[in-house]
């Protein structure tokens, strides 16, 4: 118990730094708060069940699933294995009743600090009525139950009221919005065409956004997350830079200067577009001001660049140079200024993200002849390599609390989309259909 | 001399169409993908010069941070859940139809032709002595088919990334579409297009599949 409530306050310290500065907020100053401490201490989650409270037998077993699953990728929280601890998990009801505080006595001598539980119904017995859910959460370092949400909606929306529950759960604890409702754009192909989709964080509810027969590839979020922008070849002749507005379906180019035009990147205040373009000779690197599109050049060198990617105050671009021979990363200033090189460890390194919180930058590093996910800090004196094995990791973004990456990967023969926790560990598969799906982007927090 | 990364190959296709001629370089084949034009460099640093080319574009700054979350309650208030993200039903537009079409077309006015794939090895844009051979014969069916367009495609095997094997063949494609040049055939007749690695020929995770998507495709077009 002790143990649970020190531990509660010096991850609320971390939060209040987090909290102050911002994590997309530009301007903000630098970040360096480590996505994964390796002295971390989640805080251990029991979930008590979600009942059946008049529906279909599925209702209440398939938000409990979707929320145990939603707090253990969370990695604010170890869910614990209840019935493992020999803790009885019954219908507590509101937690106010004697049977109630039995279990929480339970949970709390076994170091259990949060109790989660709730139930999940048909609101009327009509079959084509709302869905109802309630969740309580128990606090065993304030030995009370701290409250509860009510949620309805359509049946369709039960995966989503589990998500809901859980940010609120990421929300009381750490104040952080979590990730539960994030996205994740990516590109899918069909027959020979490739068209953008986007999908749950967790692989569900995918949905298809542009059906045009050809090549629409690696989009990119709006800070906002009203929008994509990624790269379209208008006739199949020349690559344009598009956007397209998710709930209207509305699309449009923003971007058409001729040559080769790819690699949008939207500043995190929205304020400038970063993209690479051939179009004066061989790629080199712009930035579009959306206000007054004005366009400035970044990039003045006979080799390629491309892939630029914001730091989290948009002050600093890391983006991708073959000045040297192979592709490496090099800083920038946003606005050109102040190149240096960021890698020198092996003869290609490419597809850098920076993390939403300052303090890493993804990319695919080929070593041993594959291509893999590596991080490295941005002054370059940490460097870890988070995959191993064969097959092309490709496109790592970042989840916009700095924990996790998707990326896209052959590993398992074709492409497909897989999620890895920041320090490398439990990667998870997240599309298991169709015949190619790469390009990954996590769509901010809401 | 070129050490491209990617595994791209090119695709020239031949098109009966004039397309836009953005950045054409007469530099040899020896300067490879890689050479400047000299239009547009002397522009450095800041030049906000082209507003042509751009759109409309709205304000995608963040509005709220809190997620809408409105925290725990004792004694909570139902809270309606929508269907989150709104988003539009995607209209299977004719266009997708109109492209599969026009992609056959051209692949089968090309195959007509006989014109000639150039092929790379991995991590290079330089052109072989058999590329050049190949090229030769192309140049040669384009000089005695003068209302011929070509439009030069760089491809790439699956190995590298996406964004880079996209640079990659547009070097490979601009390498091809320069020797062209060199040998005699009016640049404004060609034309440059990198797919990177998107439209693999093969899809098999082998050398002998990687050779051949690693090319250069000499594609007619047929129209338009």
């Amino acid at each position: 118990m002790t143990q649970v409530k020190l531990i509660s306050v010096w991850f609320g310290g971390v939060l209040l730094i987090a909290g102050a500065v911002g994590i997309l907020e530009s301007g903000a100053a630098d970040v360096f708060l480590e996505a994964t401490r390796p002295d971390f201490q989640k805080i251990s989650l029991g979930v008590a069940g979600i009942q059946n409270g008049g529906g279909p037998d599925w209702l209440g077993g398939r938000i409990e699933e979707v929320l145990k699953k939603d707090v253990k990728r969370s990695l604010v929280f170890d869910l614990v294995d209840l019935p493992g601890l020999g803790i009885k998990t019954p219908d507590i009801g509101n937690g106010m009743g004697a049977g109630s505080k039995a279990v929480f006595k339970q949970a709390a001598e076994k170091g259990v600090s949060v109790l989660v539980w709730g139930k999940a119904g048909l609101k009327e017995a009509d079959k084509e009525a709302d869905v109802n859910m309630e969740g309580f959460v128990y606090d065993s370092g304030s030995d009370e139950v701290v409250g509860g949400k009510r949620y309805a909606g359509s049946p369709s929306v039960v995966r989503l009221m589990a998500h809901r529950f859980a940010d609120e759960l990421v929300f009381r604890y750490t104040g952080e919005p979590g990730i539960a409702r994030t996205k994740i754009a990516y590109v899918a192909e069909q027959g020979t065409a490739r068209e953008l989709f986007v999908m749950d964080y967790d692989g569900y509810d995918a949905r298809q956004l542009t059906a045009d027969g050809f090549l629409n590839l690696m989009p990119q979020w709006s800070p906002d997350r009203r929008f994509l922008v990624f790269t379209a070849y208008r006739n199949r002749n020349t690559q344009d830079i598009d956007m397209i507005e998710l709930a209207t379906g509305k699309r449009w180019t923003v971007i058409s200067l001729g040559g080769l035009n790819i690699t949008p990147a939207l500043s995190p205040d929205g304020n400038f577009l970063a993209f690479a373009s051939s179009h004066e000779g061989n790629s080199e690197l712009y930035r579009l001001d959306t206000r007054t599109k004005a366009i400035q050049r970044l990039t003045v060198n006979p080799s390629g660049d491309l892939s630029p990617s914001w730091s989290p105050n948009g002050r600093e671009l890391v983006f991708v140079s073959d000045r040297g021979g192979g592709p490496q990363l090099f800083l920038m200033g946003s606005d050109g200024s102040n190149v240096r090189r960021l890698t020198f460890e092996g003869d290609y390194n490419a597809a850098p993200m920076w993390s939403p919180r300052g303090n890493w930058i993804a990319y695919v590093c080929r070593t041993h002849k594959e291509y893999k996910l590596c991080v490295i800090s941005p002054d370059g004196q940490k460097r870890m390599q988070l995959t191993t094995g064969p097959g092309v990791d490709d496109s790592p973004s970042w989840s916009p609390d700095g924990r996790h990456l998707v990326f896209s990967s052959t590993a398992d023969g074709k492409s497909h989309i897989y999620m890895i926790d920041a320090d490398g560990k439990d990667i998870e598969r997240l599309t298991f259909q169709g015949t190619h799906n790469s390009a990954p982007s996590w769509s901010p927090a809401s | 001399m070129n050490k491209a990364l990617c595994t791209c190959g090119l695709v020239l296709v031949m098109s009966m169409a004039l397309l836009g001629m953005p950045g054409c370089s007469k530099k040899s084949v020896q300067s490879g993908g890689d050479s400047q034009s000299t239009q547009g460099m002397a522009k450095g640093g800041s030049s906000d010069s082209s507003k042509s080319g751009v759109g409309s574009f709205p304000d995608t700054g963040i509005q709220s941070g809190d997620g809408g979350l409105r925290g725990l309650d004792k004694n909570p208030s139902e809270e309606h859940v929508g269907s989150g993200t709104l988003m539009a039903k995607v209209d299977p537009s004719s266009s997708a139809g109109r492209q599969m079409e026009e992609v056959r077309a051209e692949q089968a006015a090309s195959f007509a032709a006989g014109l000639r794939d150039v092929l790379f090895d991995y991590d290079s844009w330089t052109i072989s002595e058999e590329g050049r051979q190949a090229l030769s014969r192309d140049a040669e069916w384009m000089k005695s088919n003068s209302s011929a367009l070509v439009k030069v495609e760089g491809h790439c095997d699956e190995r590298g990334t996406s964004a880079y094997n996209l640079v990659l063949g547009e070097k490979r494609a601009k390498a091809a579409r320069n020797y062209l040049v060199e040998l005699g055939v009016g640049a404004n007749r060609l034309s440059v297009v990198s797919y990177g690695k998107e439209r693999p020929s093969c899809n098999e995770h082998a050398e002998s599949c990687y050779q051949q998507n690693r090319r250069g495709h000499l594609a007619l077009k047929t129209g338009k």
